[in-house]
């Protein structure tokens, strides 16, 4: 299979993450609870991965906190800060997994910035609608459909000066760009184990820069007396039996990319996106590219992006067509009624799969 | 013989607090909490030794590490101690 789908999920992992995940089902029981070998083994596994994300991501360890996946984070993180009817800054390239949340709590939402690419015209969109006072903003580091880095760096600083608590959504960024709560000085920053940082599914990371709110309430091998959850980070949002053999797998992800270096596998993906773009383009067909993109583009094909999508996987071509969760981002690209084919570059992308990809494509 | 007890609220801060120390060269342990210790029921502690006790209790101070108290031998008991 030629997977062009990392958007969705790494794949294949590293060997060291399928090692790491055995070695934990074979070695660990339940951390932070007893104080056996096996449950010590447990805890020392789920810290040192905190520890890893903490100095990968400019953080204290007990701010990072395990989730299920980006969207628990998220949910989390705008369930911290937003009660309903508050008003939220959104960007105009957001998932399902902030406007869902967004709208089930009833919040009043502020697009902000529309156009691909464009960091002048997005900044000015983000500070006029800072202006209007929100409880808080949220914005996505990537755009899952187009790559689309935002300038995340200066919105941070906006928000800082318009003293809006800002939660990134770090789903398409975490392991392939810079990703810091300490500069942002970000309230929450949400991202997933299993993208970019090379880990299992099931795995997520909330970094937390404020005080949350629990999601979920249950034991947590501290406090036990109280009925209350605990007021300290990370047992505030850890309640029940953590994934450890995900989070062992994680770790030796992490590894991976500090040992790669995050700046060496954005390059090797990016020279993958710019082959990808030039051979679309030379089929003619509407690609989607600019400035400030990471290794993710989308393209409308000539018919049905899914049957398209559908044709190239029979052929061994895993990329994704569609929506791509994220509504609001086709909206403001023009692209909600087509969809389009999102072809996505990860740790394996090599020139030869590159072209095999463009190769098939133009057969269709 | 680590007899000296530092007791932290969950295994997070004591797992921290550990680090902290190993990296200053003072050597503890980890395990549960003694029953009678943890106030509000379940934590960890580090044992260590009582010479290095006043140091580490530095230590975890200067680093930021929240722990909630420390035990000490007095005339043969282990005893709350104020640091």
């Amino acid at each position: 299979m030629i997977y062009l789908d990392n958007g969705a999920t790494s794949f294949v992992k590293p060997p060291a993450v399928r090692a790491a995940v055995l070695s934990a089902m074979a070695h660990c029981t339940n951390p932070g609870r007893g104080g056996y070998p096996a449950a010590m083994a447990a805890a020392d596994t789920v810290y040192r991965c905190r520890e890893t994300a903490a100095q990968l991501f400019d953080c204290r360890p007990e701010q990072v906190s395990f989730t299920a996946n980006c969207t628990h984070g998220l949910n989390i993180a705008i369930g911290s800060l937003l009660q309903p009817g508050d008003k939220a800054v959104i960007s105009g390239f957001e998932h399902n997994a902030v406007t869902r949340p967004l709208h089930a709590l009833g919040a009043e939402v502020i697009v902000a910035g529309r156009r691909l690419f464009d960091w002048q015209d997005t900044l000015q969109c983000w500070e006029d609608a800072l202006r209007q006072r929100p409880k808080a903003a949220i914005c996505t580091h990537v755009s899952n459909v187009f790559g689309y880095i935002l300038p995340i760096d200066q919105i941070a600083a906006l928000c800082r000066r318009y003293g809006v608590p800002l939660i990134v959504d770090a789903a398409q960024s975490a392991g392939g760009l810079p990703v810091t709560l300490g500069v942002w000085n970000a309230a929450f920053v949400a991202m997933p184990g299993h993208k970019g940082l090379l880990g299992p599914q099931g795995t997520g990371l909330l970094l937390c820069g404020r005080e949350p709110k629990p999601l979920l309430f249950g034991g947590t091998g501290s406090n036990s007396r109280e009925q209350a959850m605990p007021d300290f980070l990370p047992d505030r949002l850890e309640a029940g039996t953590l994934n450890v053999p995900g989070i062992a797998g994680l770790q030796a992800g992490l590894d991976y990319i500090r040992r790669k270096g995050v700046d060496k596998l954005f390059y090797r993906e990016h020279r993958q996106l710019e082959n990808c773009i030039a051979g679309l383009k030379r089929l003619g067909l509407k690609v989607f590219d600019g400035p400030h993109q990471a290794a993710t583009v989308s393209f409308v094909p000539r018919g049905d992006c899914e049957e398209i999508a559908e044709k190239l996987g029979r052929r061994g071509i895993a990329v994704r067509a569609g929506l791509h969760c994220a509504p609001l981002a086709h909206e403001s690209a023009g692209t909600l009624q087509t969809g389009t084919v999102r072809v996505s570059f990860g740790m394996n992308a090599n020139g030869k799969q590159t072209e095999e990809f463009l190769r098939i494509l133009s057969l269709l | 013989m680590k007899t000296e007890f530092i007791t932290f609220r969950s295994v997070t801060p004591a797992q921290r607090g550990q680090r902290v120390l190993q990296r200053a060269g003072v050597d503890t342990l980890i395990q549960r909490t003694p029953r009678w210790m943890a106030e509000k029921g379940c934590g960890y502690c580090l044992r260590l030794r009582p010479e290095e006790l006043i140091r580490a209790v530095d230590l975890l101070r200067r680093e930021n590490v929240p722990f909630s108290k420390v035990y000490a031998t007095v005339g043969g008991s282990l005893e709350e101690r104020q640091v």
